[in-house]
């Protein structure tokens, strides 16, 4: 397997005044499920981003996919904790943003997808049984539709490694179970690397290996540990 | 709590004291020319601005009127025909040429360093009123309507761009976040997130903005720029104050119509929009819940 996240004496967080933690060394294989648990405030969301390069790592090495740069077109799917949906848009626009992240601006412009790209929503979009919401503006779905039109847009785009910050939450156990089930169906037969960021436990335990990140009493900031839940 | 109430009436009345002193020293002293302010105004309404001549909206003596209907070539009809032209072309180049100027501005899409120069930018032309850039291309491109027209383009594209850059910072980080993880570009990002995003608001400014220059239109006229101020500026030279309260009176009620139409067409885009929309009387009348 190789690596797709590899991160050697790793700082995070905005600032070199404020860094929120440090990661000694972490290695996650292709097709791996890991979640990262921790306290509110403590820099879940933070790594999470690093990762994505939507923060720029204060020191060390963090390489995604052998680079240190921003990763190739398509390959990171990141969902936010409040997902970043369009929200007056329909189910089948906020997926088709997924589908089209290879396209060009051009042809983006001119509304002429390939038969393939709208295929490819289509099929998503019944993936996570949407179909008969796929006209509906995304404003109008319940929390747990949301979450499944997130995880189609992610999905649509194909990518090799997706961030999930916390979107399991606010959903109740029945919905928790559908909306796994359906990312799980992906990352499995796609052998996708998911990183989920959660605070509480019991869904952290759905993933295959899970690291911790806790203050200790020699640091000021947290530090990221594997453990065993 | 106690003591943030307790500072409201203080505050009031520092204001209202404020206020007064201000306004004696503009007055410096020369009280004389208010005791009769009242009487003045009266006398003018009843001996020059009252009845409003509605002469205005019968045809002009020349050039002759070749249209079925006399109102077609009437002052009162050209005038606010080419006003209302004026703002809607203005609106349109201004809008045009706002987007994208917004989005250089915009500080979560781009650096200090490339936005601050576009807010600069936008700021100085919001800086000199409409009228003032009509002086302007009235000396630049001569009397009529294209001066108006560029006129305000420029007022529109810097009152317009703040509106627009506003609107884009305020938008969730997280639609910006998704698409960049994706590897988008700024320029894909500002066509696939930003825009559907902000487009609601950015339709309902432009209305917002086309009332705001119709109303404004009727002012750049007087300097020469075309649309029914220049009609209110030539009946003011000439003292027929009678024409100018009955253009008035017209202007009043064409801003009202489009405000109407304005209020419902905006009902349709604005965030918390039902399908059902609200009558137009409601809109005006009935207090937002």
């Amino acid at each position: 397997m190789s690596s797709v996240i590899h991160a050697v004496n790793l700082k995070i967080g905005y600032s070199p005044d404020s860094i929120l933690g440090e990661i000694d060394n972490l290695e996650i294989e292709q097709g791996e499920i890991v979640s990262i648990v921790g306290e509110s405030g403590i820099g879940k969301t933070t790594f999470l981003k690093s990762i994505a390069r939507l923060v720029n790592p204060i020191s060390g090495t963090l390489k995604v996919f052998d680079t240190e740069g921003v990763s190739a077109r398509g390959v990171i799917g990141y969902i936010p904790q409040k997902l970043g949906l369009i929200k007056h848009e329909t189910v089948y626009s906020n997926v088709l943003e997924g589908a089209i992240c290879n396209e060009s601006i051009l042809r983006s412009i001119s509304g002429f997808h390939e038969e393939k790209v709208i295929d490819k929503v289509k099929e998503t979009i019944e993936l996570m049984n949407l179909s008969d919401k796929i006209d509906e503006p995304v404003k109008r779905l319940s929390g747990g539709q949301q979450r499944r039109v997130a995880i189609a847009r992610t999905i649509a785009q194909g990518p090799k490694l997706i961030l999930a910050d916390e979107f399991l939450s606010e959903l109740d156990d029945k919905t928790v179970e559908n909306v796994w089930k359906s990312m799980l169906e992906y990352v499995t037969s796609n052998n996708t690397t998911l990183v989920i960021v959660e605070h509480n436990i019991e869904r952290a335990r759905l993933a295959e290996r899970c690291f911790k990140l806790e203050k200790n009493e020699e640091s000021d900031y947290s530090i990221l540990s594997e453990v065993k839940i | 709590m106690n003591i943030a109430r307790r500072k409201y009436p203080i505050f009031l009345t520092f204001i209202l004291f404020t206020t007064y002193l201000i306004f004696v020293d503009l007055v410096d002293g020369n009280w004389a020319s208010l005791e009769n302010s009242l009487e003045n105004l009266s006398r003018f309404f009843r001996e020059s601005l009252w009845p409003p001549n509605w002469k205005v909206i019968e045809a002009r003596s020349y050039p002759s009127c070749e249209r079925s209907w006399d109102f077609l070539c009437s002052p009162a009809y050209i005038g606010i025909m080419e006003t209302l032209k004026i703002a809607f072309v203005s609106t349109g180049f201004g809008f045009i040429i706002s987007l994208p100027l917004a989005t250089l501005a915009s500080r979560n899409l781009y650096s200090d360093s490339i936005a601050i120069p576009f807010r600069f930018l936008l700021a100085a032309m919001r800086t000199l009123p409409s009228i003032i850039w009509a002086i302007f291309f009235v000396i630049l491109v001569g009397l009529g309507p294209v001066s108006g027209v560029l006129a305000m383009t420029f007022y529109t594209v810097g009152y317009l761009g703040k509106l627009q850059y506003e609107t884009i910072e305020g938008l969730s980080n997280d639609p910006l976040d998704a698409a960049k993880a994706m590897g988008l570009k700024n320029s894909e990002m500002i066509q696939r997130v930003v825009i559907p995003e902000t487009a609601n608001n950015l339709i309902s400014q432009l209305f917002f903005m086309f009332e705001y220059n119709v109303r404004h239109g009727s002012v750049i006229g007087i300097v020469g720029a075309g649309g029914i101020g220049y009609y209110i500026s030539t009946y003011l030279k000439f003292l027929q104050y009678d024409k100018v309260i009955a253009l008035l009176i017209i202007l009043f009620f064409v801003v009202i119509a489009i405000d109407l139409i304005s209020i419902k067409a905006r009902s349709y885009f604005v965030d918390d929009a039902t399908f059902k929309s609200p009558s137009l009387f409601g809109n005006i009348f009935r207090a937002k819940k």
